[in-house]
């Protein structure tokens, strides 16, 4: 368990003070995926090094299964470091060193024997899928084999949590699925806690239960995943759905489309996404849907169906569709255009 | 008997001492050289701005120490300091009296060769190994000094050949030396063969130091 109270970290710099993470509090529940998104130079980066002191925060209390990091002397730090792993954008392995040395060096260097280095080095390596890749180096490895090694040595230390910098962000697609995919698996079958940051929309949605919003060092938007995709709030959250799927129409468009009726984003989850909702209103109102955009999300723990739909029709019918819609349990939101562009 | 043949066998124990001289002056002025110069390279590295044990004061003390002894050529630093050299050994003629000076003029080298060696290493793996838990001590062993390895062993190199030509003013404290038999016989006495062939020698043991510290660095590179 991570849980984040009220950290905020400073830095002195010629210009003056620059406060990069404001007051932000964070509790990831065992077991779970947590993740923040946020553009460049929203803090992210300084705010998950705050969890495992590579940044002293200058204010608030940082807690790992119940240890206040904050207040540990150096060698009890250490101690705690050991159950915290970490990986990186930029991967950090030893450029010298073979993909199991990579792995059985901080092993030797934590103090474990031989032969429970051995042991680890091939069961983490197996879990990654690299064992036929022991021998080679670093620059003989693809970006996500390069990953994978520095996710098996994370694990090699067995931590209970995990932290994420950016480690998909300078995998292509594919891969960064392969990696998710990785994650994923390591958080099902040995339980380990997850806290990553991220600017990929494409992160939260496959691996993450609840997702914090940055900008500026705040938190300006947290809710679980599926929330966060059916009503988000902040202009910041919606942007980044934009990112995933074509949300937003012109307003022109909109604005032209008003006139014969309500243009209208219905945003189905859970039980709703199963039901012909659509269809139902053309017969029970005298309401014609036309689907301008629609999309489907699949989220971890559940799927979010997101269509514009203009509803075309007088505006009393169309209200009576739309209060109808919503009892079924489809968020709606009416999109407004301006002509005057 | 052919010239070639006299050329040797009246030249070639006096050259053979001399390569011996040069030999010892370097091997043994490089040991402490490295003893001295490696450490201070990592102090000078850790002690910066930012770093595991940032100190302005240590930092900026080592590198104004290291600033004034590079900026002394080394044949006035051979006599500069004459006194601290009998303190040392006892003597200031001789292999003996010249290695402290060639120390001296080497280790700070080293320093900065190291320095810009170390800084070549990722912040970013020191900084996973630092979130492992692991100590500062083991990272300067096994990242810091692992990963700088390819460079450091170049860096030798250089250090190495620059050390060659300074072992050749080693002649003026009476401390022979390939150096030395070229101004004694071939610049005042006028045998130009002798210049030829120290020059030759001189050339082949540079190549043959550099091509060695190549190969090496190439090995344990690994990209």
């Amino acid at each position: 368990m991570i849980v984040l109270e009220n950290v905020s970290k400073e830095f002195n710099s010629k210009s003056g003070t620059v406060k990069a993470v404001k007051q932000v509090n964070i509790r990831v529940n065992q077991g779970e995926i947590h993740g923040v998104i946020g553009y460049s130079g929203a803090g992210k980066s300084t705010l998950i090094r705050c969890v495992n002191l590579l940044e002293k925060p200058t204010e608030g209390k940082v807690f790992i299964n119940g240890v206040e990091l904050t207040s540990l002397p150096l060698p009890k730090l250490r101690k705690t470091r050991n159950k915290v792993g970490m990986i990186f954008q930029g991967f950090n392995l030893l450029k010298t060193a073979t993909v199991y040395d990579n792995i059985a060096i901080p092993l030797k260097l934590l103090g474990y024997n031989k032969d429970e280095v051995k042991k680890r080095v091939e069961q983490y390596l197996d879990i990654v899928g690299l064992t036929d890749k022991h021998t080679n180096y670093p620059n003989q490895l693809s970006g996500g084999q390069k990953q994978r090694v520095a996710i098996a040595r994370a694990l090699a230390q067995e931590p209970e949590v995990l932290l994420s910098d950016e480690a998909t962000s300078a995998l292509d697609p594919e891969t960064t699925d392969s990696i998710l995919d990785l994650l994923l698996k390591i958080n099902r079958e040995l339980g380990i806690t997850i806290l990553l940051i991220t600017h990929e929309m494409n992160v939260i949605q496959k691996i993450c239960d609840h997702v914090y919003v940055m900008e500026n060092g705040v938190i300006v938007e947290q809710d679980t995943a599926i929330n966060l995709f059916t009503k988000p709030t902040h202009p910041t959250t919606k942007k980044f759905l934009n990112t995933i799927s074509q949300r937003n129409l012109s307003n022109s468009l909109i604005a032209q489309l008003n006139v014969t009726g309500a243009v209208t984003r219905l945003t189905f989850v859970g039980e709703s996404t199963g039901k012909p909702l659509l269809a139902e209103v053309s017969q029970k109102f005298n309401v014609q849907p036309n689907i301008l955009t629609a999309n489907i999300i699949e989220l971890k723990n559940g799927i979010v169906g997101n269509i514009v739909v203009h509803l075309i029709g007088d505006k009393e019918q169309v209200k009576n569709a739309i209060h109808y819609l919503e009892a079924q349990g489809v968020a709606t939101e009416e999109l407004e255009g301006h002509s005057h562009e | 008997m052919s010239r070639t043949d006299q050329f040797v066998e009246q030249w070639l124990p006096i050259i053979g001492e001399s390569v011996v001289e040069t030999f010892q002056m370097v091997g043994i002025s490089l040991f402490f050289s490295v003893l001295i110069g490696i450490p201070l390279g990592i102090l000078i590295v850790l002690t910066r701005p930012g770093q595991a044990l940032a100190n302005k004061f240590i930092y900026q003390l080592t590198n104004l120490i290291i600033n004034i002894v590079r900026s002394i050529p080394f044949i006035i630093l051979l006599f500069f300091i004459l006194p601290f050299t009998k303190l040392i050994v006892g003597t200031t003629i001789g292999v003996q009296g010249v290695i402290v000076p060639l120390v001296i003029y080497t280790a700070p080298y080293i320093a900065r060769l190291m320095e810009s060696a170390l800084l070549e290493v990722e912040n970013g793996v020191i900084e996973a190994y630092t979130a492992m838990g692991i100590s500062t001590g083991a990272i300067i062993w096994n990242v810091l000094l692992r990963e700088a390895r390819p460079s450091i062993v170049l860096g030798l190199t250089i250090s190495t050949v620059s050390l060659i030509g300074a072992t050749a003013m080693a002649g003026m404290v009476g401390a022979g030396g390939l150096g030395d038999l070229a101004y004694r016989f071939g610049h005042l006495r006028y045998e130009v063969d002798v210049m030829y062939a120290t020059v030759v020698i001189l050339i082949i043991l540079v190549q043959s130091i550099q091509s060695i510290g190549n190969r090496i660095a190439a090995n344990i590179k690994k990209d």
